[in-house]
């Protein structure tokens, strides 16, 4: 019998299924967090088991786990698949990325900007520009983009504040339609077609559309979405974000505590177009040209669906809907402009039927459950002994409150079974060879508390006695209490008799 | 004349930049929502008066041939081309607003839902039509009218017309009508109008197949200088877009006086020889950014705080 007890799984609590780590209960707990960071990354929630009394830890927020099931998934896969899903799967981590930012400046910031592409595409274009035409190497291309980005974000920035929702949204449409036209006037930037073309690249030039190429050009893209994250993980998450949050939350109210949350848009915007500058510059790199396409209207609409389709706000939403989206676009190609029909008829489905994107529905799913549940509790009529929410609080026993919800639902069942011919089995056999009806409904009389439990007495001599029913008042040296006067010559009739009473008394609860 | 010349052209412009912009700005201010999809109810409607100017010109050739067949063809072009685009606006107001319009984030996802209709119907017409370009037949003639001494093209000179006359039936409509008095409730105050019994869902249904009429008017004039095709709607619905946020959304009389304003400006910026055509887009968008950095809630927009 010595050693470690044995522990045997219990079933406790709402979820008994879900997984939790049993640690020793002398192991010290350490935490690890990143370095200059206040945050833990995993929310790890410590708990004691209130049957086994063992130490628990479970992770309270699992999408980490699916983070990394996801994308550890897709760099698993992609090097044994074809050309052409490796090419989309890199196409997937650059739009991620693009979306992640964008999520940034649209869901944390606030700040309803369409110019993302306009952005991407500038800085693009300068990196692009700074490597062909002044001989700038490859490495360097990524702070030029950044600059610029980072730039072009304080320009953009400078209405910002000043204007709202659908007025800025149309600012940022003309501010990128303004850039479009003048890139394709500038005849000394791109004299063919308005596009750069060899632009030097991480990708050698000799092995660029070939199978490790097109796995370098995977590879630095995957990491381009992983600093995208983190970017997003970094400023959402951390002291920005969170003065951020408060002001969606109420901006009178942030205000009036000292957040100010202009200044916390302003640079999250200014960081997040540093950041999608950075981006243009890949972008310019892994297609080793850039071209007015950038800047097209119909790309900035398809990003949006990717951003809606997913959820606004969130990173997760936004990589989700970029790979429905890109999967459809680029993956389905022989169906033709039957894709487009296909991504707006999800954009339709999603947006009339949850409230904020694909990743919002289980948020969704739980609010609509629970009002399902309090509609259901309030339309119920009659209490019938069960414990109400607003008084289960009072009782500290939650045991009872079960056990009166129980026996609730028991009385429910049992009068359910009461029939005539019921009540006619007893009358003939009241002690016994019952019927599996009749037992239940007498087991369940018998079961009841010993206050107001009903008893017999037998009045006159044992040769010519009669009987009368009697009430227990439950508590010693209190005696029985009459019930009625009706006095029954047999002992059968009197057993019936209480049997009446107690069905009498089981419908009338 | 060519200054007078450029004027009615300019006018020609604003007549049917505010009757795009009109019908973005009046269902903004009642109903809630940004119609993305008035593009697709502008192609929609064009094809619409293709269809039916293709079916119809021979049947109308035959009985006569007349200037008073002219004017009938043109008529039933004008009459199926709103047609058209009220029955697309019902399709919007079914798809977009009937299921989504008592649910939270509604001004997201009706803009969401729009969109894509907007999409999807521009790649179903591309689908079934394909990319080529249709030409509607010259309905109002191609003749110029002398007009005070200036020539007037006279499907610009109708255009002018035919706004001025249909814009002004429908403010009249909505100030003197029990139905325009709902309207101009809800616009002022949906759940003050809600709490006096005005339906919210029989408002917005009027509206949207009044805004849908109003945009297949707008792609049944402007086809008369342009040709139709799946993507047509788009540079109707941004330029509207554009006009009724430069006006003030929700005001009416601002929609207008940014119409003639952009119309101005477009016909101007065509004119100037080293501008041309390619700047057009641009030079809007630049008055635009600077009107919006004057007035933050454009020409007749009230500050929110100011209407509560």
């Amino acid at each position: 019998m010595a050693g470690t007890p044995v522990i045997s799984r219990v079933n406790v609590g709402r979820r008994p299924d879900q997984f939790t780590l049993k640690p020793e209960g002398g192991h010290t707990w350490r935490r690890w967090r990143p370095p200059l960071m206040r945050r833990h990354w995993l929310a790890w929630r410590g708990s004691y088991n209130p049957k086994s009394l063992r130490r628990e830890r479970r992770l309270a927020d699992k999408r980490p786990l699916w983070w990394t099931l996801g994308l550890g998934g897709l760099l698993v896969a992609t090097p044994f698949m074809s050309d052409q899903f490796v090419n989309i799967a890199a196409i997937f981590c650059i739009f991620s990325a693009i979306n992640v930012i964008w999520t940034l400046i649209v869901g944390a910031a606030g700040i309803f900007s369409l110019a993302t592409m306009a952005v991407v595409g500038l800085s693009g274009y300068a990196a692009a520009a700074a490597n062909v035409y002044f001989g700038v190497p490859w490495p360097l291309m990524i702070p030029i983009g950044a600059v610029v980005g980072l730039l072009f974000g304080l320009l953009l920035a400078l209405p910002s504040t000043r204007l709202d929702g659908l007025y800025y949204a149309l600012l940022t449409l003309g501010i990128a339609e303004i850039c479009r036209v003048a890139i394709s006037q500038i005849k000394a930037l791109a004299p063919s077609n308005s596009s750069i073309n060899n632009v030097d690249s991480f990708i050698p030039a000799g092995w660029y559309l070939q199978r490790p190429g097109l796995l370098i050009g995977f590879v630095a893209a995957f990491v381009l979405l992983l600093a995208a994250l983190l970017v997003f993980r970094l400023i959402n998450s951390e002291r920005l974000g969170l003065l951020l949050q408060s002001a969606r939350e109420d901006e009178a109210f942030s205000e009036a505590i000292g957040i100010d949350y202009r200044r916390a848009r302003w640079w999250v915007f200014v960081l997040a177009s540093s950041a999608l500058g950075t981006i243009g510059a890949f972008y310019a790199m892994f297609y080793r040209s850039i071209s007015l396409a950038v800047f097209s209207l119909d790309q900035v609409l398809l990003l949006f669906a990717m951003i809606v389709i997913g959820g606004l706000g969130r990173s997760e939403g936004a990589v989700l809907g970029t790979a429905i989206v890109v999967l459809i676009d680029k993956g389905l190609i022989g169906l033709g402009p039957l894709r487009i029909i296909l991504v707006t008829f999800i954009m339709i489905v999603v947006a009339l039927t949850t409230r904020d994107g694909l990743t919002g529905v289980k948020a969704q799913f739980r609010a609509f459950r629970n009002r399902k549940k309090s509609e259901r509790r309030a339309a119920q009529t009659e209490k019938g002994g069960e414990v109400m929410p607003e008084e289960a609080t009072e009782i500290a026993d939650k045991q009872l409150v079960y056990r009166r919800l129980f026996d609730k639902r028991l009385r429910d069942g049992l009068k359910r079974t009461i029939t005539p011919e019921l009540i006619a089995e007893h009358r003939t056999k009241p002690l016994g060879q019952h019927s599996d009806a009749l037992d239940r409904l007498l087991n369940y009389f018998r079961r009841e508390e010993m206050p107001d439990k009903y008893a017999i007495l037998r009045v006159g001599p044992l040769k010519s006695c009669s009987y009368r029913v009697m009430a227990l008042s439950g508590s010693p040296g209190h005696p029985p209490r009459q019930v009625d006067d009706k006095l029954y010559p047999t002992l059968n009739e009197a057993y019936h008799a209480v049997f009446l009473l107690r069905v009498n008394d089981l419908l009338a609860s | 004349m060519m200054d007078a010349t450029l004027l009615v052209y300019a006018l020609y412009l604003a007549a049917i930049y505010s009757l795009m912009a009109i019908g973005i700005s009046l269902l903004w201010s009642s109903v809630g929502m940004v119609n993305m999809a008035h593009g697709a109810t502008f192609a929609i409607a064009g094809y619409a008066a293709y269809v039916a100017s293709d079916w119809m010109v021979p049947l109308v050739k035959a009985w006569s041939t007349g200037s008073e067949a002219t004017v009938v063809l043109a008529v039933l072009v004008v009459l199926v081309g709103m047609a058209a685009g009220a029955l697309f606006g019902i399709v919007i107001y079914l798809v977009a607003f009937l299921p989504i319009h008592d649910k939270p984030n509604f001004a997201v996802r009706s803009l969401i839902v729009t969109l894509a209709l907007n999409l999807a119907t521009v790649q179903a017409l591309l689908w079934s039509f394909g990319p080529q370009q249709k030409a509607l037949p010259r309905v109002f003639g191609s003749g110029r009218i002398d007009l005070f001494g200036v020539p007037v093209r006279a499907d610009q000179g109708i255009t002018i017309v035919t706004t001025v006359a249909l814009l002004s039936l429908v403010l009249l409509w909505l100030r003197y009508s029990r139905r325009g008095l709902e309207i101009r409730a809800v616009m002022q105050n949906s759940e003050g109008a809600a709490l006096c019994g005005i339906s919210t869902r029989w408002t917005a249904l009027p509206v949207m197949t009044l805004t849908g009429a109003l945009a297949g008017l707008a792609a049944v004039l402007l086809s008369q200088s342009i040709f139709v095709n799946p993507t047509a709607g788009t540079t109707p619905l941004i330029k509207g877009l554009t006009i009724a946020l430069l006006g003030g959304l929700g005001s009416v009389a601002g929609a207008v006086l940014g119409a003639i304003l952009i119309g101005f400006l477009e016909a101007a910026t065509g004119a100037i020889p080293f501008l041309g055509q390619r700047y057009v887009l641009v030079l809007q968008f630049a008055f635009i950014v600077l009107v919006l950095l004057i007035r933050p809630r454009g020409i007749g927009g009230l500050l929110d705080e100011t209407r509560e």
